[in-house]
């Protein structure tokens, strides 16, 4: 644990907000200077984040913690932090979002200075989302995303721009409020057992409701975040939303704010509620495996390469959720490694979709055909995404989608389940290829029909830069996913052995359940919570 | 020191590949060819090496189980049963991947030298190489993988590789459609491979290939238990009770249907032949498409514990051979006859593994190698001869004898081979094939008929193999060239046979420059250049002699000898004739197949032209390759592609209709009606403000006392609080007798100490077993019974009495215990046990004595728990300011006993 107070975080995240007020004072007439500051910060805030790679992060403790009160009365905080869970997704914050940016001047003709200021607070907002341990903040930050993704499809976006924008900012919004409704729950019967107010995620999390009460505030929570992810039922903004986006904006969409949905299961609804949670395992782990087939199914069929991406977003998203789902190890494991790889082999394919888009106005496949002709080097980076996206062993794709695989199969929480649960998300394996191949065919095998076509400019050397680290993440993963697997170990094991001693503990403590009056003093409730082997030193320590 | 070879026969390809791959486009053809060739050179020259080592290690120093292993790192790990498992890239070389991997490296060299010939006009020269080298990287990860999931890289690696090949011509939109075919139904296979090898891993702790296979042998109950799947207590037919063995031998050879092309996910495999030859070749006959044996064979002591699984790997097989076989019969497309070809020797393989024959089946594997690339590149060098690419109607040939001495000893040597003569390789494989199967009837014991049915179709199968090979032979090479495929003429000739949509006898521009170099085509045909008879020569010697490197020449024992460390076995047993007979029926087919063809096609005959008019459904059938490609699209493919239409419809209509259009509806229409209260019409405001007061007016004329209990009563006294209202006055009737106990007063609230004599009911308190059964008060009079009985709760529950299964599953004290009966006195309950258990001040009551529970007391039947307190139910009457009375009462626990949990908090915090 790092013991010596460290402001790292607060820079992190307000090196962008600091930079986007910059911004808001320069003259709109510095184009150039715009479009260079932006990047540069970003990419500041991506070499100043490579040193949270320093830390220890063989115990489960948050690293860089910081902690300030900041309403006594309410005890509200700004504490932040970051563990093994939220590491590799606050770097693939930092690394996805210059690259977006970067990629995306070409794109972006009006508004230039709005537009950087958007992906600036937007950057700045993702990594506050990430840090926060204290459910306020979170939340602050949570709605702070969606204002700058709102302008940023509503303003740049494509034709039905603000049908997609205003559908995405609805949907999320009907969430987030249950959400708050929750949160407000939550510590009112925090106030009530403990007599004060606390919104802090360590002292919120020592509360053991009663089974039923935690179904419904884990609902609400559950129902915020699937949105997000986003699961079956609840995607259908999503393909509006990356369809009219412009490519900066998708790429962000993609590769990190969804998975502030999976995340926000991960650190907030099933630590806080995990009888609730316990309880709607089964359904959510169904919905996952449903999410995967069917996401698949609908991509499959899709005209337009970008809607196709855009539900393969939900295919594999659903193979997150069921990795989540399966409590083990290993299933967890995949499942942030899978966060990250999407975003990479996602963020990408976003990206080639937007080359291609910027070249021809179109991203109907039918208007494509015999593309390797003519843009050898933007066909081998797309197959070679594409392998990556259905998961080919050598690929980053693969090590996430067997673990959780191997983890829904092996699951102990899902119990005979497990294995059905995999043998229905195997079959997303074969769809994948299907629904992949099919873009990969239409778009450049066979001949080149379209004489539009015919003089098609290969990848720009900005494009290249934008594009070679990705492939080189896709096939470091995938040959080397260790270093990004231990980190998360320690972690993750801490929060399954949390979960489901809480869980064990909200079993043998009958009082707990379905006893709203009896007040239960959480001393007593962590006193019950069996601790295997001092894992849950965190949980005591008030 | 040899162990680091190991990485070196991987690697070599792998770095031939990347920097052909991102160099070669810039690169001349020779640097692409040298480091094509060199990498795969250097990579046989290890794995000779590494073999060498192998035999030295087995022979010279004596180990039975020689293995060499090398570990590169730990790739990842998984958590299984609370233990770490690792899962690092290690390869391990013994004698069954020994063999393969110079399998794999030597013929992958002849066919890397014979490429730089064949495809010497090719302008993506440099991808091609690529490809080739990376398919060979795999294809030795495949092999030399230690663990299932090192292995599954190769796995899906040689796939991708074969979809890159398969569709190399990418402008033809059918090529680039096979390659996708190839790779779906691949990865149909994979699915099953990655569920056989989790149910494996559940069941040995790992994923090594070792571990298992000695698992297999230590402790097979281990594989052999019924698998636990599916919902508990679910019924056979949903989850049919099968072996963790049987099913995840299964998976597995769903895996293998796929990359092995069996049925039913074949079709892949002819479609393949649009790949370039030389891939045809490789992988499409020698290496990859054997790999499914090769899985088979090293997990062999897992498939023996699953008979179910083999003898259904033997029935497909057996099917797969004999039906590949007849589509082989009346093919004209010499690649095509190969493909099938390769089809039905592959089907061969697996019926003999299936029979438990892995070493015969494993031979056949590398037999097939020598002869089957030989075939292909023959073919390859008469396409090459007569100008034709990717395609060559056999009926247009003829003669080539004369032309490619070389081509055609090569290609009439494997001919002999693989139609089984004697002394050839083909001969010894196959006649161990059918040695096997006819052994393995013992091992079939639940279907006695399996071994000769599978023995009798693999003869006919070996019949029919001859025989199309040699008409193949006869129309080539032999009599008089018949002038080559004409482009002109190709399509009409093609649609000889039909109309019925072979999309890939259309397949005749590929590529401008390749019309333009084989622009050649009515000149003579010649022999190829050195670079590809060469290959063509070193495979034909192997053709013919690679039997003899295992074998003496009537037994192979030496083969299954050295095999066996790696291999499992079953329990065969076979009599001295058998032999003799396998090989008579052998002969026979041999005979038979290459007469017939022979009196057909060489002498030259009108028989099977009659016999084509004749079954002309049978023939067109066979010409349409049995019409499996047209069923799949009309059936599987037909209906999942429904079914994404349904999907994409259903999300676009249904689901984002509800969660959009419909809540936007609500919002409407709800808001609709909020406008209209906002009229701006003030009679209307006036209107609505009248009923309301009419309402208000209403309630304060009715006065309403809502009597409750302040706090919970501890003892008698009970503190008791009625509704304030305007000008209320209240006067209160503790006892219920009547009369009123108090004078009217503006005091809502009162006090009033309960005198024994005043509880005249009392309320039990029950609290079930179970926590989510929430605490019942009964309320009984004296003499009044408590009935137990069972039966649905909800009506027991309504009728105020208690059910058997709310006292948990222990109440009984013996077998036939009867029901305990609960009746009211004065002093409070009386229990008769009986036969449940009943507890009292913690100590177990005997069954006959009458327990009593006073007020205050608690007992515990079984897991519930009854407590006693007193009942009473005091009036109240109010008066309001204009004089309406109204009586209301309250009914009251005194004194409440606290619940169990609130007893048990008590009891930890005061242990504390």
């Amino acid at each position: 644990m790092t013991t010596e107070p460290s402001h790292l975080l607060s820079l992190l995240c307000g090196l962008p907000l600091l930079a986007a007020l910059a911004v808001l004072f320069t003259p709109r007439q510095m184009a150039g200077f715009i479009r260079g500051f932006t990047v540069f910060v970003m990419v500041l805030t991506f070499v100043l984040s490579l040193r949270l790679l320093g830390a220890d992060y063989g115990t489960a403790a948050m690293q860089f913690s910081e902690r300030h009160v900041l309403v006594p009365a309410y005890g509200v905080t700004y504490s932040l932090g970051i563990d093994g869970m939220s590491l590799w997704l606050v770097l693939l914050t930092t690394f996805i979002t210059p690259l977006a940016t970067y990629a995306s001047w070409t794109h972006i003709e009006t508004k230039l200075k709005e537009y950087a200021l958007s992906m600036l607070l937007l950057e700045s907002a993702m990594l506050g989302a990430f840090f926060a341990l204290d459910v306020l903040l979170f939340y602050v930050f949570w709605e702070l995303m969606l204002v700058p993704m709102l302008l940023i499809i509503g303003i740049w976006g494509g034709v039905q721009r603000v049908y997609a924008a205003v559908k995405f900012f609805l949907f999320t919004m009907v969430g987030s409020l249950l959400m708050l409704v929750a949160i407000l729950y939550l510590v009112q019967q925090f106030k009530e057992q403990t007599g004060h107010y606390s919104f802090e995620l360590r002292e919120l999390k020592l509360l053991l409701l009663p089974a039923t009460t935690q179904l419904w505030l884990f609902s609400a929570f559950a129902l915020a975040f699937a949105i997000k992810v986003p699961m079956f039922p609840v995607h259908t903004w999503l393909p509006d939303a990356h369809v009219q986006a412009p490519t900066g904006g998708s790429v962000i969409l993609a590769a990190v704010m969804l998975k502030l949905g999976t995340y926000g299961f991960l650190r907030f609804a099933m630590p806080l509620f995990p009888s609730g949670s316990h309880r709607a395992s089964s359904t959510l782990a169904l919905l996952a495996v449903i999410g995967i087939i069917y996401g698949a199914y609908c991509a499959w069929v899709q005209p337009d390469v970008k809607k196709l991406v855009a539900y393969s977003s939900v295919s594999h998203l659903g193979f997150v959720m069921l990795g989540i789902y399966s409590l083990s190890s290993h299933g967890l494991r995949g499942s942030i490694l899978q966060m990250v790889n999407h975003g990479i082999s996602t963020g990408a394919l976003f990206l080639l979709v937007g080359v291609i888009y910027e070249r021809r106005h179109t991203r109907l496949l039918d208007d494509f055909g015999g593309l390797a002709k003519v843009m050898p080097n933007f066909t081998v980076i797309f197959v070679i995404v594409t392998m990556s996206s259905i998961g080919l062993p050598t690929t980053n794709g693969f090590v996430g989608e067997f673990m959780i695989l191997a983890g829904a199969f092996m699951s102990e929480t899902l119990g005979r389940h497990g294995p059905i649960a995999c043998f229905f998300a195997a079959t997303g394996v074969i769809l994948a290829a299907i629904y992949m191949l099919h873009a990969v065919l239409k778009m450049f095998w066979g001949p080149l029909t379209n004489h539009e076509n015919r003089d098609l400019p290969d990848l720009t050397r900005r494009e290249h830069l934008v594009l070679a680290p990705l492939v080189a993440l896709i096939f470091y993963i995938g040959l080397f996913p260790n270093p990004l697997l231990k980190p998360m170990s320690a972690s993750v094991d801490r929060f399954s052995l949390e979960y489901l001693a809480k869980l064990r503990a909200g079993d043998q403590n009958p009082e707990a359940r379905g006893m709203l009056q009896e007040s239960f003093v959480p001393a007593g409730a962590t006193a019950a919570v069996k601790v295997p082997d001092g894992a849950l030193a965190v949980g005591g320590a008030r | 020191m040899y162990q680091k070879a190991l990485l070196g026969i991987v690697l070599f390809p792998l770095i031939g590949a990347i920097a052909n791959g991102v160099f070669g486009r810039k690169a001349g053809r020779n640097v692409v060819h040298a480091v094509a060739v060199l990498s795969v050179a250097c990579s046989f020259a290890l794995a000779l090496y590494a073999f060498g080592s192998l035999l030295h290690l087995r022979y010279g120093q004596g180990e039975e189980a020689a293995s060499i292993t090398y570990t590169a790192y730990e790739w990842f790990s998984l958590s299984l049963n609370h233990r770490t498992l690792s899962i690092p890239v290690r390869f391990v070389m013994d004698s069954l991947s020994g063999v393969m991997t110079l399998v794999v490296t030597g013929i992958g060299l002849l066919i890397h030298i014979y490429s730089t010939g064949y495809m010497s006009e090719e302008p993506s020269y440099a991808r091609f190489f690529a490809y080739l080298n990376l398919f060979t990287a795999s294809m030795l990860i495949l092999i030399l993988g230690s663990s299932l999931p090192v292995m599954f890289v190769g796995w899906e690696g040689v796939g991708v590789c074969s979809y890159l090949l398969i569709g190399f011509w990418y402008e033809n939109p059918n090529y680039a459609a096979a390659g996708r075919k190839a790779f779906v139904a691949n990865r149909i296979g994979d699915f099953g491979v990655i569920l056989g090898m989790f149910l494996l891993a559940t069941a040995a702790n790992s994923l090594e290939f070792t571990d298992i296979n000695e698992l297999a042998h230590v402790r097979p109950t281990q594989f052999t238990s019924a698998l636990a799947l599916g919902p508990q207590g679910a019924p056979f037919w949903v989850i049919p009770s099968i072996s963790l063995a049987t099913a995840a031998t299964l998976f597995l050879f769903l895996g293998c249907t796929g990359k092995s092309a069996q049925l039913p996910l074949y079709v892949w495999l002819p479609d393949a032949m649009a790949g370039p030859t030389p891939v045809s070749a490789l992988i499409h006959a020698a290496t990859m498409v054997t790999s499914g044996i090769y899985l088979v064979c090293r997990l062999s002591p897992v498939f023996a514990l699953a008979p179910a699984t083999m003898a259904v790997m033997a029935i497909i097989g057996a099917v797969t051979a004999l039906m590949a076989a007849s589509v082989g019969l009346v093919q004209n497309d010499i690649k095509k006859i190969l493909a099938y070809s390769t089809v039905s020797q592959l089907g061969f393989m697996f019926a003999a593994v299936g029979c438990g024959a892995f070493a015969a089946g494993f031979m056949h594997v590398y037999t097939h190698a020598f002869f089957k690339a030989c075939l292909f590149l023959g073919a390859g060098s008469v396409m090459h001869a007569v100008g034709a690419h990717g395609d060559a109607d056999i009926r247009t040939l003829g003669g080539l004898r004369k032309y490619m001495p070389l081509t055609n000893v090569t290609f009439l040597v494997s001919c002999l081979a693989i139609a089984g003569v004697p002394l050839f390789s083909g001969f010894f494989s196959k006649d161990e094939i059918l040695v096997g199967v006819l052994s393995s009837a013992g091992y079939f014991s639940f279907a006695p008929w399996l071994a000769p049915t599978v023995f009798g179709m693999l003869v006919l199968g070996a019949t029919m193999t001859a025989f199309y090979m040699f008409r193949l032979y006869f129309l080539t090479f032999s009599g008089e060239f018949r002038g080559g495929p004409v482009h002109e003429t190709h399509a009409p000739a093609a649609g000889a046979h039909g109309d019925h949509g072979d999309h890939e006898d259309e397949r005749h521009d590929h590529d401008a420059a390749h019309d333009h170099d084989h622009g050649h085509a009515h000149h003579e045909p010649h022999e190829s250049p050195p670079s590809m008879t060469i290959p063509l020569i070193v495979l034909g010697v192997g053709a013919v002699f690679a039997g003899y490197v295992w074998i003496g020449i009537v037994h192979f024992e030496p083969w299954v000898k050295w095999l066996e460390p790696s291999l499992g076995s079953i329990h065969a047993e076979h009599g001295h004739a058998t032999p003799y007979i396998a090989m008579a029926f052998g002969l026979l087919a041999a005979v038979v197949g290459i007469g017939l063809a022979f009196q057909f096609y060489y002498k030259g005959s009108e028989v099977p032209a009659k016999l084509a008019t004749q079954f002309g459904g049978l023939h067109r059938l066979l010409m349409d390759k049995w019409r499996v490609d047209e069923l799949y699209d009309a059936t599987v493919l037909a209906g999942s592609r429904g079914l994404a239409r349904l999907c994409a419809a259903f999300d676009k209509y249904v689901v984002d209709g509800i969660l959009t259009h419909v809540s936007s509806q609500a919002v409407a229409s709800l808001s609709f009606l909020f406008t209209r209260f906002q009229t701006g019409l003030v009679h209307a405001y006036g209107a609505v403000m009248a009923v309301g007061l009419f309402f208000v007016a209403f309630h304060f004329v009715v006065p309403h006392a809502d009597p409750a209990v302040v706090g919970d009563p501890t003892g008698l006294s009970v503190e008791l609080a009625a509704n304030q209202g305007l000008g209320y006055e209240y006067r209160w009737d503790f006892d219920a007798d009547g009369r009123f106990d108090t004078e009217w007063s503006n005091d809502s609230k009162a006090e009033h100490a309960f005198s024994d004599a005043d509880i005249v009911r009392f309320a039990v308190v029950f609290e079930g077993a179970g926590y989510g059964a929430r605490p019942r008060t009964l309320v009984v009079a004296p003499k009044q019974e408590i009935k137990v009985s069972s039966g649905a709760l909800t009506r027991i529950m309504t009728r105020g009495e208690l059910s058997l299964d709310e006292l948990g599953e222990s109440w009984q004290r013996g077998e036939d215990a009867a029901a305990p009966l609960i009746k009211a006195d004065e002093q409070g309950l009386l229990i008769k046990p009986r036969g449940a258990r009943v507890r009292k001040a913690g100590a177990v009551q005997p069954a006959d004595a009458e327990v009593r529970v006073s007020r205050g007391e608690h007992v515990s039947i079984g897991e519930a728990r009854l407590s006693v307190s007193g009942y009473v139910k005091p009036r109240v009457q109010v008066r309001n300011a204009f004089g309406m009375e109204r009586t209301e009462s309250v009914g009251v626990v005194v004194p409440k006993v606290p619940p169990r949990i609130t007893a048990e908090i008590a009891a930890v915090q005061g242990s504390k």
